[in-house]
C-alpha cells in the first residue's frame, strides 16, 4: 500500500477547525455520548423496537427540548472527574473539620429540647427528598444526549449522595446526644405524614415518573431545586444559626455550594438551548406552568415548616416570599424571567 | 476527635425508601427500566453490598489515586518512552483505546441507570459511584489517547470509533449496547458487573498491564492499572442482584450469564487475542491468550458461577475448544483486511513467532500456517494486492463477526460453516451454534443488518471496498497496513537456516 501523508491532527478530529488547545474539560467530555450521533438507525446496535431504543427515541429524541448540537453546551464549572473528586475531598474536609470542633465542645448536648424536636422533624427526613432528588439526577444523566450533560447530571447525583450522607451523620449525632429523641426512627413516619412535607412528597414523587428527559431537568433542576434548596439549606441554615445550632448551620452551608454549583449549569443549559432554538422556551415554559402548583404548594409546606422553627423571627409569608425571590432569580439565570 | 465511624450512620443513610401515595410504584421502577421479574419488589430490598464504602471515603481514595496517575503521565511526558515503543505493542494501545474509551462512557450510562432504576436504596447508592469510576476511565482513557494523536492519527480513534460503522465497532456496539443498555437494571447488574467486569475486564486489564509493563510502555501500564482498581468496587453490584435473582428465578439469570459469557468470550477473542499472541514484541510475552483465559477466566468464571448455584454453560467445550481457533482466526482476517481497522495490525508470523505459536498451539501449523505461507509469497513476490480484501467476508447475525471465525478450515470439529435459520421466509447466517442459539431466544432485540446484509441491500454506496472504507470511516491515513511494513516476511526468501528450526 502507498504510504499515505498522516494528517496533523492536534486533538479529537470532532472538534472539527478549533482554532485553540481544547481544555482538559473538553479533551475529556466531548462528543462521547455515541447513542445519539447522527446517521443512525437507532440509539442502540439493536433492533429498533427494543423498549430501550424506543425509551431514548420517545423521551429524548422527539422531546420537545431539542437541539441540532447539544455538544456545545459547556458546564460553566468546566468539571472534570480529577476536578471534582479534589473539590469534594476538601469540602469533606471541612465537613470533617467542622464535626470534630463542635463535637469537641459537646454542642448537641447543649441545644434545647424545643429545637432538637424541630431538627427531628424539619432537617433529618430530607434524606428521602433529597434520595429521590438523586434519582432523578441519575436519570437526567442517564437520558441526556450531550454527554456535556450527562457528566454534570452524574456529578449533580454524587453530590446528592454527599448530602444525605452529611444529613445521615447529623441524624446520628443527635440520636447519640438524644436517645429519646426518636432520631434515626421517626423520620420516614414524619415525611409520610406531616402536612408540611406532604407537598414536597407530591412534586418528588411525580417528578419520578416525568420521563421525558426535558421536563425531568425543567421540573427538577430549574423549578423545583432552586427553592426547595434555598429552603432546606439556607433558610433552614439561617434558624439553625438562630438557634445557636452553628453545627447544622455550618454543614448546611457547606451543602449549599453543591446546589448552587447545579443551578449554574442547569441555567446555562436552559439558556443554550434557547439560544439554539427558540422553540425551546415554548416548551420550557409550558412545563413551567404545568409544574408550578406543585411546586407553589412544595414551597408553602416547606416554608411553613421553616418558619416554625423555634426563634425563627420570620413568618411562613415572608420565607415563602424569599423562596419564591430566589425561583424568579433562578428563571432569570435561564433566560426564563 | 475524628468523624464518627461508617458504620454507626451507612444504614440511615441507605434508609430512603418510602411508600409512594401519589404515583404507582410499577411507574417509578417500570419493568422495562428495572425488571424485577418474577422476584416481588420486597425481595429486592435485601439487597446488600458487600464491600461498602462512604462518599467521603471515596473522594479522599480517589484523590489520591488520581494525583498518581496524573503525576505519572506528566512525568513521562517528558521521557522519549512512546517514540521508543515497538510499532506493534502501539497497535495494541490503539486497538484498546478505540474499543474501550467510549465504552468506559456507556458505562456511566448503565451505572446511572442502575442508580435511577435499581430496586434498592443502597444498589442505587453504590451504582453512583459506579457511574463516577466509569467517568474516571472515561476521562483518564481520553486523556492518555490524547496525548499521541500529534504523533499518529490513528489516536483520533479512541474518540472517533464508536461514532462509526467500522465493522469490529458495529460489533462492539451489538455487544455492549445489547448487554449495556438496552435490558433493564437487574439484567445489566448480572450481564455488565457479573459476568463481563468480573469476568473479562480483568482479562483485559490485567494482562495488558502485565504485557505493557514488560513491552516498557509505563505510562498505558499506569493508566490501566490505576483503573483496574475501582473495578471491585463497582463490579460488586452484580452479587446480590444475582442471590436474588436466582431464589426467584434461576432460569433467567442462567441464560443471562451464559449469552453474556458467550457474545464476550467473541469479541475478547478479536480484542485481546490478537494483541497478547501477536501484537505484544515476542520478547516481551509472557503467556498466551489461551493461558491467559484458562486462568483468569475458565478457573475463576466456573468457581464463581457454580458458588451462585448456577450450571456450567451448555456451550462450555465449543468455547473451551474456541481458545486453539478464534483469535488466530479472527487475526489473520483483521490483518488481511487490515484497512478496515484503525491500527497497525503486527502479522506476528516470523519464523521465531511461529516457533512460540507452535509450543503454544501445537495444530497452530495445520490449521493456519499454510495460510500465512501462501500471504507470505505473495508478499515476497511484490504481490500485495493478492493479500488484500475486494469485499467483504461473510457476518454472524449475532456477534457480528465473520462467519469462519469460531472455526478453521483443517478443522474437523468446528469447520468453517454458516450455521443457517430461516425464519419469516429469510435465512440468517450465524458463526456457531450457540450465536444462532442466542439469536432465536433473543431475535426480537437482536433483529439488525450487518453490514454484509447493509451492502447488499444498498445501504453502502458504492458497493466496492472504497465505497466500504468510507461508510466504515476509515479515511486514508488511518487505514492499517501492516505494523512492520513486511519487513518481518524478509527471512521467508531464504529456507530455514537450521531444519532443526
Amino acid at each position: 500500500m502507498t504510504e499515505p501523508q498522516p494528517r496533523k491532527l492536534r486533538t479529537w478530529s470532532a472538534f472539527g477547525d478549533i482554532k485553540r488547545v481544547p481544555s482538559e474539560y473538553e479533551i475529556g467530555t466531548h462528543g462521547l455520548n455515541y447513542t445519539a450521533r447522527k446517521d443512525r438507525k437507532a440509539a442502540l446496535e439493536s433492533s429498533p423496537t427494543t423498549p430501550v431504543n424506543l425509551w431514548l427515541l420517545t423521551y429524548r429524541d422527539k422531546s420537545p427540548l431539542s437541539c441540532d448540537d447539544w455538544d456545545g453546551f459547556r458546564d460553566p464549572d468546566q468539571m472534570t472527574y480529577r476536578k471534582y473528586v479534589e473539590l469534594q475531598a476538601e469540602q469533606e474536609n471541612m465537613i470533617e473539620g467542622v464535626i470534630e470542633e463542635y463535637e469537641a465542645k459537646s454542642h448537641d448536648a447543649h441545644l434545647s429540647g424545643e429545637w432538637v424536636a424541630f431538627l427531628g422533624r424539619a432537617l433529618c427526613p430530607m434524606r428521602y427528598p433529597n434520595h429521590a432528588i438523586q434519582m432523578t439526577q441519575a436519570y437526567i444523566g442517564s437520558i441526556a444526549a450531550s454527554s456535556y450533560v450527562i457528566h454534570a447530571a452524574a456529578f449533580a447525583a454524587a453530590d446528592m449522595l454527599r448530602r444525605n450522607t452529611v444529613v445521615a451523620t447529623r441524624t446520628r449525632q443527635l440520636q447519640k446526644a438524644w436517645p429519646d429523641a426518636g432520631f434515626g426512627i421517626n423520620e420516614r413516619g414524619t415525611w409520610e405524614t406531616d402536612p408540611a412535607w406532604q407537598p414536597l412528597r407530591r412534586a418528588v414523587e411525580t417528578a419520578l415518573v416525568a420521563y421525558d428527559w426535558g421536563e425531568a431537568l425543567t421540573v427538577v433542576n430549574l423549578a423545583l431545586r432552586p427553592a426547595v434548596d434555598f429552603l432546606l439549606l439556607n433558610a433552614l441554615g439561617e434558624a439553625a444559626d438562630k438557634a445557636g445550632d452553628g453545627l447544622t448551620w455550618l454543614l448546611l452551608s457547606n451543602l449549599a455550594g453543591d446546589s448552587a454549583r447545579n443551578r449554574r449549569w442547569s441555567t446555562a443549559l436552559a439558556r443554550y438551548a434557547i439560544a439554539q432554538c427558540s422553540e425551546n422556551r415554548v416548551a420550557l415554559v409550558r412545563w413551567l406552568k404545568h409544574w408550578q402548583p406543585r411546586i407553589d404548594d412544595a414551597v408553602a409546606g416547606l416554608a411553613e415548616l421553616v418558619a416554625s422553627a423555634p426563634g425563627a423571627g420570620a413568618t411562613r409569608e415572608v420565607v415563602v416570599k424569599r423562596a419564591t425571590q430566589v425561583r424568579r432569580e433562578a428563571l432569570a439565570e435561564a433566560g426564563l424571567s | 476527635m475524628a468523624r464518627m465511624k461508617r458504620e454507626e450512620w451507612f444504614d440511615i443513610a441507605s434508609d430512603v425508601d418510602w411508600t409512594f401515595k401519589f404515583v404507582d410504584r410499577e411507574a417509578v421502577f417500570p419493568e422495562w427500566m428495572s425488571g424485577k421479574g418474577k422476584a416481588p419488589f420486597e425481595a429486592w430490598l435485601s439487597w446488600d453490598e458487600p464491600y461498602k464504602i462512604s462518599y467521603p471515603e471515596y473522594v479522599a481514595n480517589q484523590r489520591e489515586k488520581e494525583t498518581a496517575a496524573f503525576a505519572v503521565k506528566s512525568l513521562l511526558r517528558r521521557s522519549k518512552t512512546f517514540d521508543q515503543l515497538d510499532e506493534g505493542w502501539k497497535s495494541v494501545h490503539k486497538a484498546h483505546y478505540g474499543a474501550v474509551a467510549l465504552i468506559e462512557f456507556l458505562a456511566i450510562l448503565s451505572e446511572l441507570r442502575m442508580a435511577r432504576f435499581g430496586l434498592a436504596p443502597k444498589w442505587r447508592n453504590v451504582a453512583v459511584f459506579g457511574a463516577l469510576d466509569e467517568l474516571r476511565h472515561t476521562q483518564l482513557t481520553l486523556a492518555f489517547a490524547h496525548e499521541h494523536i500529534k504523533e499518529d492519527p490513528q489516536y483520533d480513534w479512541a474518540h472517533k470509533a464508536y461514532h462509526t460503522n467500522e465493522w469490529g465497532i458495529v460489533a462492539a456496539r451489538a455487544l455492549f449496547d445489547g448487554f449495556m443498555m438496552n435490558p433493564n437494571a437487574v439484567d445489566i447488574a448480572i450481564q455488565l458487573p457479573f459476568t463481563f467486569e468480573t469476568g473479562f475486564t480483568n482479562m483485559q486489564f490485567v494482562a495488558l498491564a502485565a504485557d505493557a509493563l514488560e513491552s516498557g510502555d509505563l505510562n498505558f501500564a499506569n493508566m490501566i492499572s490505576s483503573i483496574q482498581t475501582d473495578e471491585a468496587r463497582h463490579a460488586q453490584q452484580g452479587h446480590p442482584t444475582l442471590e436474588i435473582l436466582m431464589k426467584h428465578d434461576p432460569d433467567r439469570a442462567q441464560w443471562l450469564v451464559d449469552k453474556t459469557f458467550w457474545l464476550s468470550a467473541r469479541l475478547f477473542a478479536i480484542l485481546t487475542g490478537p494483541a497478547m499472541d501477536y501484537y505484544t514484541p515476542l520478547a516481551q510475552r509472557r503467556h498466551s491468550y489461551k493461558e491467559f483465559m484458562q486462568e483468569w477466566i475458565i478457573e475463576q468464571y466456573l468457581r464463581t458461577i457454580t458458588s451462585y448455584g448456577l450450571k456450567k454453560p451448555w456451550y462450555w467445550q465449543e468455547f473451551v475448544d474456541g481458545l486453539d481457533t478464534w483469535h488466530h482466526s479472527l487475526h489473520l482476517g483483521v490483518w488481511f483486511w487490515r484497512p478496515t481497522v484503525w491500527w497497525k495490525p503486527q502479522a506476528g508470523v516470523s519464523r521465531a513467532e511461529r516457533r512460540w505459536l507452535l509450543s503454544k498451539y501445537p495444530d497452530w501449523e495445520q490449521h493456519f500456517g499454510w495460510i500465512w505461507d501462501q500471504l507470505i509469497e505473495n508478499v515476497n513476490a511484490g504481490r500485495i494486492d493478492k493479500t488484500l480484501p475486494e469485499t467483504l467476508p461473510w457476518l454472524c447475525n449475532t456477534c457480528q463477526l465473520p462467519i469462519g471465525t469460531a472455526a478453521s478450515p483443517s478443522n474437523e470439529k468446528y469447520p468453517i460453516r454458516s450455521y443457517q435459520l430461516e425464519h419469516d421466509g429469510y435465512t440468517y447466517h450465524f458463526c456457531s451454534k450457540p450465536c444462532r442459539q442466542i439469536w432465536w431466544k433473543d431475535r426480537d432485540t437482536q433483529h439488525m443488518k450487518t453490514i454484509v446484509e447493509r451492502l447488499l441491500t444498498g445501504e453502502i454506496n458504492p458497493p466496492t471496498v472504497e465505497g466500504i472504507l468510507g461508510y466504515m470511516g476509515l479515511t486514508p491515513d488511518v487505514m492499517g497496513d501492516d505494523a512492520y511494513k513486511y519487513r518481518w516476511a524478509e527471512e521467508y526468501r531464504e529456507p530455514p537456516k537450521q531444519a532443526a528450526e
